[in-house]
């Protein structure tokens, strides 16, 4: 039988948690295309791979001392590997940091379409169609690929996590890694700062509506003093130095799931509210009345937060 | 060292957008300028060439007003470029663009470093910079925050979740995809903006290179999501929206 494959994640012998998304969007698209939801696993020893095998029936792992470690060259000969010797129709993989690196030459390889960054697929006329973000998800779109095999990413979140269940086959793959042409030497922490906002129970976030590091600095700093909170920032509010790495919030930062969460001059990218929707109250202040922050925020003002936020403080 | 940037222009997020027929958006109230990644792809060029010496080119798939957006990373420094100005490539997917970008590349010999930002702001698919590295046989790094070159050798970070980077080392040629961050990208200067405007474009189609990759993917529609949750709006002039946002938020919602 046609199989829908996902290709698993893990890190220091840890399944990712886009992976447990995706073992649950591979069982809902294999039983509506009369497919087989099956994963590969790649990795030193196959260890890992029987971890997996606790969310899905089908478990294809190749082990290679090449694939220790994440490389594009060596998760694509990897992944290349499973789809030719099986019957796979699909193969979805995270949108993640290690996903974006090798989906699109997984695709080449295999020469069919890749749909990037989904965040839902159904199938119409025995056809999976992709639904998408673009425009910083102010718009969305569908696609579907031309070609008989495809390869999807997804968004974090996209689906739930499935829950361990049984304990699914695992079948070792022979592959050629060949050479890899990407070297780890060493993983580095950059974020390590004194301040951890994951803790505080009010958090004041500004972005690139801010301006300049002064405005940021003069506004939402005695904001977040008035509330008893911290200070957080967007990525580009970090990018550009107006404060420290360790108040980034997002996919790339800290994630934060406190109380009251006020986002000021924020447009709510994906990669930002990754780190901040499980925030209890959301607050939005944005000028723009189509920002997506309006999409999770609980309360919303449409306005100039350089008025809004200054008129806040006198009735605090 | 002979670097590419590969820029996009795409439109400011913040532009009113108004969809036409559900097949594209109306361009008549849209601003548009460099994806912002892709300025980070620019300064990071642009000091490789002022430590190590050689040229930064801009390759660029678009319209005649991406034009603007290419001239603009001349005024920053970029030596010269190639738009590919061809509706069959505005019409094809990714592929369709990585194909023509790898090929213009080729014509230009010799590139040593090609550099992309991590995604387009507008159809946010990260997949160009890797497929052209597929179709170059040449390795690549996403999410770049950091980039050392060492004769052929590079050193780079790539940027993983929770503050962790991984340090890689690889060989030239090379193309790596930028993240934001890894760099303050320079504003031009107004004498950049004036030896911009006499600085080298050739205005090409994709057939000049010998591209003709056909689409692997097809595009059904577009659509301005409904989102099932709206935040509540609360209303008023600055002044009494506050006082109302300030009175729910420590009796309605009780979190101050
Ligand atoms: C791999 C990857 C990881 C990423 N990780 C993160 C991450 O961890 N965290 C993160 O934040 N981003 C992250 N990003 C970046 C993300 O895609 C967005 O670019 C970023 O979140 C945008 O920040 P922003 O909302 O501050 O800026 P913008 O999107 O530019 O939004 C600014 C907003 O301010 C509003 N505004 C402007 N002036 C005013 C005013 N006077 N009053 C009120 N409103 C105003 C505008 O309407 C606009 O909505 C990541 C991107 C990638 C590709």
């Amino acid at each position: 039988m046609a199989k829908i494959l996902i290709i698993a994640e893990h890190f220091d012998g840890k399944v990712e948690d886009s992976t447990l998304e995706l073992c649950k969007a591979a069982k809902s698209l294999a039983s509506a295309l009369g497919a087989e939801p099956a994963a590969a696993v790649f990795s030193k020893d196959g260890a890992v791979a029987n971890e997996v095998a606790k969310y899905i029936p089908a478990v294809f792992s190749v082990e290679d001392a090449n694939l220790e470690k994440y490389s594009a060259d060596g998760y694509t000969a990897a992944a290349k590997a499973v789809v030719e010797s099986q019957d796979v129709k699909g193969v979805l993989i995270a949108h993640s940091y290690y996903g974006v690196d090798f989906a699109a030459k997984l695709a080449l390889a295999l020469d069919c379409g890749i749909v990037s960054n989904c965040n839902k697929v159904a199938v119409e006329g025995g056809a999976p169609v992709f639904t998408r973000n673009t425009y910083n998800g102010k718009i969305q779109e569908n696609k579907k690929v031309k070609t008989d095999k495809f390869v999807a990413t997804f968004e974090k979140g996209a689906f739930d996590m499935e829950a361990a269940g049984g304990a699914g086959a695992v079948t070792k793959v022979a592959a050629t890694i060949g050479a890899v042409r990407t070297t780890v030497k060493e993983i580095v922490e950059t974020m390590a700062g004194a301040v951890d906002i994951s803790q505080a129970k009010v958090i004041v976030a500004g972005g690139r509506g801010l301006k300049d590091g002064d405005k940021y600095k003069d506004v939402i700093i005695p904001l977040a003093k008035k509330v008893g909170g911290e200070y957080a920032a967007s990525r580009p509010v970090v990018d550009s130095g107006w404060t420290e790495a360790a108040r980034q919030v997002g996919q790339s930062g800290k994630s934060v799931t406190p109380d009251l969460y006020i986002a000021a001059g924020i447009s709510g990218a994906i990669q930002h509210v990754a780190g901040m929707k499980g925030s209890k109250c959301i607050v939005a202040i944005n000028k723009d009345p189509e920002a997506p922050i309006f999409n999770i925020a609980t309360y919303g003002i449409v306005g100039d937060l350089f008025e809004v936020i200054p008129a806040m403080m006198e009735n605090l | 060292m002979k670097i590419v940037v590969c820029l996009k222009q795409v439109p400011d997020m913040e532009s009113k957008f108004k969809i036409i027929d559900e097949k594209k958006i109306d361009e008549s109230q849209i601003a548009f300028k460099i994806n912002d990644f892709d300025n980070y792809a620019v300064e990071a060029a642009l000091q490789l060439k002022e430590k190590l010496g050689g040229e930064v080119v801009i390759v660029s798939a678009g319209p005649a007003r991406a034009q603007k957006d290419v001239r603009q990373a001349f005024a920053m420094g970029a030596d010269w470029g190639i738009q590919i100005d061809d509706p069959a490539v505005e019409a094809g997917d990714n592929y369709v663009i990585a194909e023509a970008l790898q090929k213009a590349i080729a014509s230009i010999g010799d590139v040593e470093l090609v550099l992309t930002g991590v995604q387009a702001e507008d159809d946010q698919a990260s997949v160009t910079g890797v497929m052209m590295a597929h179709l170059m046989d040449a390795p690549h790094v996403t999410n770049v925050v950091k980039l050392e070159v060492n004769g052929k050798d590079l050193t780079v970070n790539r940027e993983l979740a929770g503050g962790k980077n991984e340090v890689i080392n690889l060989s030239i040629p090379a193309v790596l995809a930028i993240q934001s961050g890894i760099n303050e990208p320079r504003y031009p200067t107004l004498p950049g903006i004036m030896k911009a405007k006499k600085k080298r474009l050739d205005v090409k189609k994709a057939a000049d290179f010998g591209a003709s990759a056909a689409a692997k993917t097809e595009f059904i529609k577009m659509f301005i999501p409904v989102s099932e949750h709206k935040a509540e709006i609360i209303q008023g002039d600055p002044k009494t929206a506050a006082a109302t946002l300030v009175n729910k938020l420590k009796n309605e919602a009780k979190v101050l």
